[in-house]
């Protein structure tokens, strides 16, 4: 059963991963121990949300499986963010848990040049030198042979849950842990470690007096996560919200030595920015409620979900405190919250490709490096999907820069910076979110994915579509003025006289106007289009500014360093530098003047370095980039005689 | 040949104290080897070798043939302490330049190089043992010349302005956190009041801009202020020039100037340090007028920040004085001398306010020195403090920039969020432009920005830095 490229695991990264492998024309084997848990949301049951929806758009984009499968399940959906300025919104979506995973399986088992094979992976085959990766070793005794493996363990590796005083060796409720590899890859000397999450209970439907609780509905105008879906139509279900009380906070004080986060069971850092319950309580004493939100689990299934109540507490203190909250006074509780431990990688050992710097052809990817999240996870297996199968093919490797793509944000924070908790993506770590809206992935990335060989020919089309339109777009706002009848029907436009509509658009005053009313042709064209092509006009004078904000690292992050770059060579580099550099290595010197430790005067030496060494880029540019790259030291002729 | 900074494993050094006869002179050395290198030429190397950081040893520096150079006190500073985070040693030794240059040649002929401009402060940089700010402090510190420019320095070298800027620095950071919880977390998780963050918005505004304004200040103390004395023969300059010396009493140095034309002392000015030129050689009207002494008081009035013109209140304006008035471009104070003179007339009624001055008996000399003082540092604007020469200021142009940027930025995102300057558009239902909320994104690519301007003085801020706040004070998460 030789192959190019082993997938392990087929969570949300392995199904990524797996699928780009076999569409880049690799054969492929995707080994995960369950195949009827291939694409299970652990979790909670939405996709998308602040920058992970645009995560998914940008997944979609390159030719990714997620925005498709989240489209297909979706309940309900809704763009957040709406009053915070319409670059940083961002659609979410709940989905149907067992048709998302139903698909996803689907999908995995139609692909050609894909075979699924259930086993547990125990350790990796690696060459006599010990450099190389050869193929995976499994718990059967099986031995698979690729000289190209991709990891994406989740939380299974090593996994063990907590509920109470309860605990288990299981990477979800009810599915065991895969236990020997993380031993095998820390016995080798890989950077494992462990961290932690958490997941509310489940609540049986039936038993919640709806009528207690505040409704809330999605928003009618869908618009798909996949550029593939012009549009969707839905049987929305509502999710409802609901509060914890003094009751509640009293019931989890009393009982928090219970908690084996607070007894100290559990090593593993948990994320602080989904904290549990009892996390919440004991920081934040002062809140006398906290806000739940209650979201339906799937079309065929009673159960809810509780967003906000994750909880590791004993399975009767958790069904106490539930019945607290107004409506949950008899709710039946189907599942415990629970938390689970389990080992990751750390993420600094990687190169931005996702290949390991100590063993070549190791892909760690998903929440093996760190992160949390479906589409985090989602986004790095098919950065290392693609990368695998690059390499394969002996082509130059794809590295998304933080300026393109949160893609690029995740995986250089990743790799640049590391992680302590478990990484979540936010908007306000991407510095250029302005030029990252969701709605323009597919013009950010697609053209990327088709050099790579990931778009498909429908996907092609419907993007040469849209590029046309946008262009066609533009051009009606750039040549239609603004006339006396105009000022008439929206006064509003009256400062604007002569103008172009172009450049009335920019006025945030005339920004809401309907434009198709006064030129119908637009009307032609998908809302969505017509809405990004405003606020593109709207944008600029912010993105420009965003621009001049983060030029050094436009600047820098275009200055190549080969993997292979002898920092001891570069006489005067601080010895923390130089320390920095060798660990990280990284590949651009951008990415290095983001590792921290990493002094900005030794930035600015390096760049002279590679100007002189006459390296890709050009010296006058390097020269410039490192008088950006720092604030320059006191320079001779401004200072004291011996100051 | 030219050695470059970088290589920071040479041992180099130079003389650190100002130059000119003091009882005392420092010579600094530094570098991985310097202790030992100077051990060769130092009487008792045995010490000098076995002294713990921050040890003075008294000693003499020696000579080929054990001729002894001089008597000294050597501060030894072993890494990482010490100015430069390296290995080094202080040589205190007698003042005269004749002496030093004595030392400086025993060190060089050891093996130690002599330090470029800015060598130390460099290293010191380099090492992480100041940052940027207090770098250019380090410099200002070895280049003032008054007591009140010294303390300045001082202040910042202790942290002052550092820490001034780490207030505002955080206080921001606090924004980008209320900025990044609502841009990270959507409206049923988040707060919407953030018109709430208006005030702190504006007062890390303001303090940015107070800041600036320092630098007016500042940047007197550090260079001083070129005064001119300007007048006709017999006006009584020198006069004006002796008394104001004389009064202030801290005289720097008097010497010619480099033409005959002129005279030059520096004085200190209620703690500003300020150059005062007394101009010679204007022998009548006509050279007042068209002459050559005309044209070089021009010149010289024209380097000037500001133009003291003396006329003679007995002799009263004459055409020659109103032209040079009325020609004048740069800050100008006139005159009327000689007022205790009983055929002293009455200041000319010409709109100008006229400081009436004795330089004989000295009356109105104070008011005069207010006047110049108000005149060079400026009157302060409103809401913002008092010149203060003892109190804070920056003193780089680098600095000042950096915080207009970011007073800029800060305006822009206030524009943003001001009361009503963005209406909800007519019939759009849309609630992109829900009053509170519209634009935050835009909002927070200004204080960003405003940020990154501070980071220039500060230190840079990473988002990192940001959630880390945001966590630590706000409650979030599902
Ligand atoms: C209890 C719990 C709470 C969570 N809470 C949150 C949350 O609050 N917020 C959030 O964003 N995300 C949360 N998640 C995380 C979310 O589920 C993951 O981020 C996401 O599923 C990660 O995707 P993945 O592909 O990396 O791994 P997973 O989805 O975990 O998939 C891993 C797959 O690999 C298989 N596998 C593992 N090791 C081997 C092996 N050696 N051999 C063969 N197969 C193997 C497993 O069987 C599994 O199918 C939670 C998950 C759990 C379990
Ligand atoms: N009574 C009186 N005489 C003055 C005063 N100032 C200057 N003089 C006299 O005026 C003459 C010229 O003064 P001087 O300072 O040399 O004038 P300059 O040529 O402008 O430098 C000298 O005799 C001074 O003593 C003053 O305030 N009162
Ligand atoms: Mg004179």
């Amino acid at each position: 059963m030789d192959c190019d490229i082993i997938v392990i695991g087929g969570g949300h990264a392995g199904i990524e991963a797996s699928l780009a492998a076999a569409r880049l024309g690799c054969r492929t084997v995707l080994v995960t121990q369950d195949p009827d848990c291939i694409g299970r949301l652990s979790c909670n049951p939405a996709i998308g949300g602040l920058s992970k929806g645009n995560l998914v758009r940008e997944i979609d984009a390159l030719g990714g499986q997620m925005g498709m499968l989240a489209d297909a399940a979706m309940l309900q959906w809704r763009m957040l963010n709406r009053s915070r300025g319409p670059a940083v919104q961002a659609p979410r979506a709940q989905a149907d848990k067992a048709a998302y995973a139903a698909l996803a399986r689907r999908m995995v088992e139609g692909q050609p040049g894909l075979r699924i094979f259930m086993d547990t992976v125990t350790s990796l085959l690696v060459s006599a030198d010990g450099r190389r990766v050869e193929g995976v070793a499994t718990e059967r005794g099986n031995r698979l042979a690729a000289s190209r493996v991709i990891l994406a363990s989740g939380t299974f590796m090593g996994g063990r849950i907590f509920i109470g005083e309860h605990r288990a060796s299981s990477g979800r409720l009810g599915e065991p842990a895969a236990l020997g590899l993380g031993d095998w890859l820390r016995a080798q000397g890989f950077p494992v470690g462990r961290m932690k999450t958490g997941t509310p209970a489940r609540i049986k439907s039936a038993s919640v007096d709806f009528a207690a609780l505040e409704a809330q509905y999605g928003d009618a105008n869908i618009q798909p996560f996949s550029f593939l879906n012009e549009r969707l139509a839905i049987d929305d279900q509502p999710c409802h919200i609901t509060w914890t009380n003094r009751r509640t906070h009293d019931l989890i004080r009393a009982n928090i030595h219970r908690s084996p986060l607070y007894s100290g069971e559990i090593v593993g850092l948990g994320p602080r920015y989904c904290p549990s319950i009892e996390d919440k309580v004991v920081r934040f004493p002062d809140r006398d409620r906290h806000q739940i939100f209650v979201e339906p689990e799937g079309r065929h299934t009673d159960e809810l979900y509780l967003n906000g109540l994750s909880s590791s507490l004993p399975e009767e203190v958790q069904r106490a405190f539930i019945a607290t909250m107004p409506g949950f006074a008899d709710a039946v509780m189907v599942r415990p919250g629970y938390a689970v431990e389990y080992d990751y990688l750390d993420p600094l050992d990687l190169l931005p490709t996702l290949e390991s710097k100590r063993l070549a052809g190791f892909y760690p990817a998903g929440q093996t490096n760190g992160t949390s999240g479906y589409e985090e996870a989602a986004a790095q297996g098919l950065l290392a999907g693609i990368n695998a199968a690059l390499s394969l093919r002996g082509e130059p490797p794809l590295l998304l820069s933080r300026g393109e793509s949160y893609i690029g944000v995740l995986v250089d924070d990743l790799v640049t910076l590391g992680t302590k908790e478990p990484y979540r993506m936010f908007t306000s770590r991407a510095e250029r979110r302005l030029s990252l809206r969701h709605d323009t992935a597919d013009r950010r990335l697609t053209p990327i994915g088709q050099r790579v060989g990931l778009v498909a020919a429908d996907r092609a089309t419907a993007f040469a579509r849209k590029t046309a339109g946008l262009d066609a777009i533009k051009e009606l706002l750039n040549s239609r003025r603004v006339a006396g009848a105009d000022t008439a029907a929206n006064p509003c436009l009256q400062p604007h006289l002569g103008e172009s509509l172009a450049k009335a658009l920019r006025d945030p005053k005339v920004a809401g106007l309907t434009a198709e009313l006064l030129v119908p042709e637009l009307g032609a064209w998908p809302a969505e289009w017509l809405e990004g092509v405003k606020l593109d006009i709207r944008y600029e004078g912010y993105i420009a500014k965003e621009d001049r904000l983060t030029a050094r690292l436009g600047r820098l992050d275009g200055l190549s360093i080969p993997a292979s770059y002898d920092y001891g060579g570069v006489a005067g580099l601080s010895a923390e530098s130089l320390e920095k550099l060798r660990a990280t290595r990284p590949l651009s010197l951008g990415q290095a003047s983001r590792i921290p430790g990493v002094r900005p005067a030794d930035i600015a030496l390096l760049a002279m370095k590679l100007a002189g060494k006459g390296s890709a880029a050009n010296p006058a540019s390097l020269a410039s980039a490192a008088a950006n790259a720092s604030p320059a030291p006191p320079s001779p002729e401004n200072s004291g005689a011996a100051s | 040949m030219k050695r470059a900074y970088l290589q920071t494993d040479d041992d180099i050094a130079a003389r650190a104290s100002a130059p000119g006869d003091a009882a005392i002179a420092v010579v600094r050395t530094a570098g991985p080897g310097s202790i030992e290198r100077l051990a060769r030429v130092f009487s008792r190397p045995g010490i000098l070798l076995a002294a713990p950081s921050h040890q003075a040893v008294y000693g003499r520096i020696v000579g080929p043939g054990k001729r002894p150079v001089d008597e000294v006190l050597a501060l030894v500073f072993r890494a990482p302490a010490g100015y430069t985070g390296q290995d080094g040693v202080d040589v205190l030794c007698h003042g005269g330049q004749t002496v030093v240059d004595a030392v400086m040649e025993t060190l060089t002929a050891v093996g130690f190089q002599r330090a470029l401009p800015g060598e130390f402060t460099f290293r010191a940089f380099i090492n992480g043992k100041l940052d940027l700010a207090r770098a250019e402090a380090v410099d200002e510190l070895v280049k003032a010349r008054t007591a009140g420019a010294r303390g300045n320095a001082l202040a910042r070298l202790g942290g002052e302005l550092s820490r001034r800027l780490e207030l505002l620095h955080r206080e921001l950071v606090r924004l980008a956190a209320a900025c990044a919880l609502r841009l990270d977390y959507g409206e049923d998780e988040s707060p919407e009041d953030f018109l709430d963050e208006r005030a702190a918005l504006a007062a890390v505004r303001d303090g940015c801009a107070n800041l600036a304004a320092t630098y007016r200040v500042g940047r007197l103390l550090r260079d001083g202020a070129r005064v001119v004395i300007a007048g006709r023969t017999n006006a009584g300059k020198s006069s004006l020039f002796n008394c104001l010396l004389k009064q202030e009493r801290a005289i720097v140095s008097s010497q010619p100037g480099t033409t005959r034309d002129y005279v030059e002392a520096v004085l200190d000015l209620d703690g500003f340090p300020v150059t005062l030129i007394d101009t010679a050689g204007l022998r009548d009207s006509a050279d007042l007028v068209e002459g050559e002494g005309m044209r070089r008081s021009r010149l010289l009035c024209e380097a000037a920040d500001l133009v003291l013109y003396v006329v003679d209140a007995v002799a009263g304006l004459e055409v020659g004085d109103q032209a040079f008035l009325s020609e004048v471009q740069r800050p100008l104070l006139a005159v009327w001398n000689k007022l205790d003179n009983s055929a002293a007339g009455a200041a000319p009624a010409d709109g100008r306010r006229w400081l009436g001055l004795s330089a004989l008996d000295g009356q109105g000399e104070s008011a005069l020195v207010a006047a110049l003082r108000t005149a060079l540092v400026g009157m302060p604007a409103a809401g913002e403090a008092l010149p203060d020469p003892d109190g804070l200021a920056i003193t780089s142009d680098r600095q000042r920039q950096a915080l207009l940027r970011a007073v800029a930025a800060l305006d822009d995102a206030l524009g943003l969020l001001g009361s009503g300057a963005i209406d909800q558009p007519e019939g759009v239902a849309e609630t992109a432009f829900v009053h509170a909320g519209f634009g935050l994104d835009m909002v927070a690519v200004d204080i960003q920005a405003a940020l990154a301007a501070l980071g220039e003085l500060s230190g840079e801020t990473t988002s990192a830095d940001i959630l880390d706040a945001l966590f630590s004070s706000f409650c979030v998460g599902k």
